[in-house]
């Protein structure tokens, strides 16, 4: 073994106690830096494996495609996957829905559609159906069986009068709960059998398709890909569908990995700081030893490997071991964040279903080697003074005494007489930089975490959820802009016949429990600035919000009643995320829309406010109802809030919930379901962040242990001396909570004070940016006095422990000590 | 048991070992001894004789194995730790061979301290005389890093005495200094025994010093062989 690390390695035997505190804080700072990624990118697989499993993997399909541009598709070289799927037509079935189609092999692998038993059909008469069809036809079969099928044919794009045909079943589909529930099933023919029943320039076919992802291209480019093709083979935009939720949960987020260096960041510092503060404080106690190397002949170069390859050895055995202790806690915080989520949608479970089964490993060996090489680092970089110290001592100084180096006056104007807290000021002074290192290092965590419990103590469930949904209920009308299938649902349709009548709100209204209903108008409008696919709506706010309107403008003045004219508009901040040129004093020129009637108006926007969801519903232009009711020829009511006496009434959301099923063009939302969503959300982030920060407080509390043991070991023979003269225990023990006290107090007062100076402009930004729906501003006092009082714990034990250490020793045997 | 008060320590059948089985080693074995006060006392023997080990236990720094420490009557050792430092600080000054003094105090805070620990008020007045008697009135607020060796032990010297204890105990106080310096401290101690009537117990192997003493006590493997 060569000298120097030798030399090291028995350092390290012999320091300890330091080197137990370093060992910890390495182990920590690994632990929590394999934790970080491993957790994030196990939920982000997680998801991705769920996603891959309810949705289909195409990434987008082409409608309405003839034969000749199947072939030539076929051919494109950006489509690397792709199937076809037929519709023949649907079952005659009297209340339920089976489409019969034909679904190539390809079709079937992208769609994740299998085959319970039997064979894909290949003969005309062959069909593969499921039990929940044989049970609408009232007929029962195995394979091998034929069953009687009434159906209708697409021809000329309308269905056929029903014919009837006798199919041989050559195997059977799954049905899922949804089909069975709705009622609707899918049956599979063979290619045969659509060709012999359309005509061949009649052939539609769906042309499901993957695009080539070599170079991992973003969503966006793939999405554009698939537009350009379409285009270059005149499929119009109408009949493009992608698929947004497969391409997303397949194709990185990128915000994703900034966020994890970011964290990841963090957690370096503060092993940075500690460990090179634990490194600090006990360098001054250390100058001698180098100082005696130097004389014997060591160079530079070797004091400053002995340094660092003492704080390597040291890794040598935290690293492993704080990735072993990862490894158990990732398992553990994945796990516990998987399952405290109450939610229960399909795609909830179904990621509880991957884990549990441990289909996704979450472990991969870059994880491991990112953490350890983190680690190394962090280390590197906290030894790199340090070692600049210790290769920089003078040997004769060092030699001469214990604290060379360091500057001392030479005469000093006293206290007259003496005080055990005089005494401990004097202690504290003579190494001020020490001092105030420790401070600093505790208190940049504390800081830190008091500026996260500011956000997490304003994210209150009841506050989000009143922000995210005015009243206890909200009806709303089912509506879909955007899907061209569906143009009934667009607004200005849903208008002319609007189920938000007089008649519903009297329903509502005369329902136990309801004490009032407020409506909200809204308006469709288009035009300059706003983009074309853009939806923007002029937002019609009741006159009993005229409080809360004007109450929360950051910019701009109006008044409720000039919102009445309707040529002003109250723009909500979220919109200036979109249009950051939108200004108050702007004039927007814009196409109401209203029914089938359009016409031109002016707004101008008077103020711009920060509101809640639930107040805006997402439609940014604010103005009075009245004036948006004005302005429309049809019924423009688009919510009703329905406030109740409870939170929450079984009785009454059932009531309501019939109302909307009966109608079947409302839809229903409940308080009580954002603030259970608010609620365990805020817990699992809550509890997620305050771990990640109690971690971070242990690292940075070795700080404080290792100050204070230091401190002692230094003054060993010093103390001895004091309590030969007549120092008591009690007095020992005294001044050293003293000292302790002040290092605590100095820490609490830095990162209370701090803390909750920076916590308010964090708590603006996150309210700004929408974060948690916060609205209200709460000082974390629960974990201000959770800090106080357990730093205080920390340092009364860490006092009580370390002066019963010393006085292990007989006081002659302090006396005597000499390091 | 009557108190002579004529003796302000009594040693009685005085024991402590230190290591165990073979390597157990007498440092004091069953010495006794009386010493009168305003007397000034040296103990004498050669290194590892267990001079400074006795001396520990005279002050109270250390516990005996068996045996008794009285000092005005009172039995040092049946006081639990808490009155035993409390004693120390008000009956015993101590000077060490090596000065220890408190590096972050300046030379009159390291006087007062003995009296700061006992809450007691410090009359500047008599502060100031002793720095005079130990010609550091005009040191009294240098750091004990820019003293010189003979200046630093009159400090501590000057420390043993604020308290006017009834009893000093020097462990070879002159151990670390040059001649001159050496009959200076000397002189300046026995000045203290007969100004103020204490009583000085000196370690040293000195033999000029030992013929300052009123009484000379030699110790060899823990026992007393003269005296």
């Amino acid at each position: 073994m060569k000298m120097t690390t030798r030399v090291a390695f028995d350092n390290m035997k012999y320091h300890r106690s330091r080197n137990i505190l370093i060992g910890t804080a390495i182990i920590l700072t690994t632990m929590l830096l394999f934790v970080v990624p491993t957790v994030g990118k196990g939920m982000v697989d997680l998801q991705f494996a769920a996603t891959n499993r309810l949705y289909p993997a195409w990434h987008a399909l082409y409608r309405n495609v003839d034969e000749n541009t199947v072939r030539k598709l076929a051919a494109h070289h950006d489509i690397t996957r792709y199937g076809l799927r037929g519709d023949a037509g649907y079952m005659n079935l009297e209340e339920a829905s089976a489409a019969m189609l034909y679904v190539d092999q390809e079709a079937m692998e992208l769609y994740k559609w299998n085959l319970m038993e039997g064979n894909m059909p290949v003969k005309e008469d062959e069909i593969a159906v499921s039990e929940g069809i044989l049970d609408e036809l009232g007929q029962q079969g195995d394979i091998g069986d034929t069953v009687k099928v009434p159906y209708q044919i697409f021809r000329g794009g309308e269905l056929d009068l029903t014919q009837q045909k006798e199919f041989r079943i050559c195997g059977f589909l799954k049905d899922s709960k949804e089909s069975r529930e709705k009622r609707t099933y899918i049956a599979l023919v063979s290619e045969d059998f659509l060709r012999n029943e359309i005509p061949k320039e009649e052939i539609a076919f769906r042309f499901l398709l993957q695009i080539d992802d070599t170079g991992d291209p973003t969503t966006d480019e793939i999405e554009q890909k698939i537009r350009d093709i379409a285009v270059r083979f005149g499929i119009p935009e109408n009949d493009i569908n992608i698929n947004h939720d497969y391409l997303e949960a397949n194709y990185v987020d990128p915000v994703f990995i900034p966020a994890i260096i970011v964290i990841m960041a963090v957690i370096m510092l503060a092993g940075v700081i500690t460990i090179y503060s634990i490194y600090y404080v006990s360098m001054n106690h250390r100058i001698q030893e180098f100082g005696r190397m130097k004389a014997i002949g060591a160079t530079k170069r070797q004091i400053r490997q002995i340094v660092l390859r003492e704080g390597m050895c040291i890794a040598a055995f935290a690293v492993p071991a704080g990735l072993l202790a990862g490894t158990l806690v990732s398992g553990v915080v994945l796990k516990i964040f998987v399952t405290a989520s109450e939610t229960n949608s399909g795609y909830v479970k179904m990621i509880k279903e991957i884990l549990e089964a441990g289909e996704i490993n979450i472990y991969s060996w870059w994880e491991y080697l990112l953490a350890a090489a983190v680690t190394v680092c962090t280390v590197y970089f906290s030894l790199v003074r340090p070692m600049h110290v210790a290769a920089k001592v003078s040997e004769v100084e060092a030699m001469r005494m214990q604290d060379a180096g360091r500057k001392s006056k030479s005469r000093r104007k006293g206290y007259e007489y003496l005080t055990i807290g005089r005494l401990v000021c004097r202690n504290l002074a003579e190494d001020k930089k020490k001092s105030v290192i420790t401070v600093l290092a505790m208190a940049a965590t504390g800081v830190f975490l008091m500026i996260v419990a500011t956000v997490l103590s304003c994210a209150d469930p009841r506050e989000s959820a009143d922000g995210s949904v005015l009243g206890q209920y909200e009806i709303f009308s089912d509506i879909e802009e955007n899907n061209k299938e569906h143009p009934e649902r667009k607004w200005s349709e849903v208008q002319k016949d609007n189920p938000l009548n007089e008649t519903l709100m009297k329903q509502v209204e005369n329902l136990p429990g309801v004490e009032g209903v407020d409506v909200f108008s809204s308006l469709h409008v288009s035009g300059e600035p706003f983009m074309e696919e853009d939806m923007n709506f002029l937002n019609g706010v009741p006159e009993k919000y005229a409080g809360e309107l004007e109450k929360n403008i950051v910019k701009g003045k109006v008044t409720y009643e000039e919102l009445k004219s309707g040529d002003k508009v109250v723009a909500d901040r979220a919109l200036l995320f979109h249009y950051p040129d939108l200004d108050v004093g702007d004039r927007l020129k814009l196409t109401v829309h209203d029914g089938d009637r359009t016409f031109e108006k002016e707004f101008e926007i008077a103020a711009i406010g920060q509101y809640g969801s639930g107040l805006t519903n997402y439609e940014y232009l604010i103005m009075a109802k009245e004036a948006v009711d004005q302005m429309s020829e049809y019924n423009s009511s688009k919510f009703f809030h329905v406030f109740a006496d409870k939170d929450y009434d079984s009785k009454l959301h059932e009531a309501l919930k019939e109302i909307a099923d009966a109608s079947g063009r409302i839809e229903l939302r409940t308080w009580k379901e954002d603030y259970e969503l608010w609620k365990s959300s805020q817990a699992v982030i809550g509890a997620a962040c305050y771990i990640f920060l109690g971690i971070l407080a242990v690292i940075s509390v070795l700080n404080l242990v290792n100050t204070m043991i230091n401190s002692v070991r230094v003054r060993k023979k010093e103390l001895g001396m004091i309590q030969a003269i007549g120092m008591s225990d009690s007095q020992l023990m005294k001044m050293l909570q003293l000292e302790g006290l002040f290092y605590t107090m100095g820490t609490l007062f830095i990162s209370v004070g701090l803390g909750s100076l920076a916590g308010y402009p964090v708590f603006l930004y996150a309210k700004n940016q929408g974060l948690f729906e916060i609205s209200a501003y709460h000082y974390p006092v629960k974990v201000a006095v959770i800090v106080a009082v357990a730093l205080l714990l920390v340092q009364l034990l860490l006092a009580a422990g370390i002066s019963r250490s010393v006085r292990k020793d007989s006081i002659i045997e302090r006396i005597r000590f000499s390091d | 048991m009557k108190t002579d008060i004529s003796k302000i320590l009594i040693v009685e059948d005085l024991v402590k070992c230190y290591g165990t089985g073979e390597n157990m080693v007498r440092a004091v074995d069953h010495t006794s001894l009386e010493i009168e006060r305003g007397k000034f006392t040296a103990i004498v023997g050669r290194s590892g004789s267990g001079k400074s080990t006795l001396l520990h236990l005279i002050g109270g720094l250390d516990r005996p194995d068996a045996g008794k420490v009285r000092i005005e009557g009172k039995d040092i050792f049946a006081l639990k730790d808490e009155r035993l430092a409390e004693f120390r600080r008000k009956k015993i000054g101590f000077v060490f061979q090596d000065y220890n003094l408190i590096p972050s105090l300046n030379v009159w805070e390291n006087i007062v301290l003995p009296l700061g620990l006992d809450n007691r008020k410090v009359r500047r007045q008599d502060v100031e005389e002793v720095l005079v008697k130990i010609g550091l009135a005009d040191k009294a607020e240098a750091m004990p890093n820019v003293l010189s060796g003979g200046q630093k032990q009159r400090t501590a010297i000057a420390r043993a005495l604020i308290t006017r204890p009834a009893l000093i105990l020097a462990d070879e106080p002159t151990g670390n200094l040059d001649s001159q310096t050496e009959l200076e401290v000397i002189s300046l101690m026995k000045s203290c025994v007969t100004d103020f009537g204490q009583t000085l117990v000196m370690i040293t192997h000195d033999e000029m010093i030992a013929q300052m003493a009123d009484r000379v006590i030699e110790i060899m493997d823990g026992k007393v062989v003269n005296d």
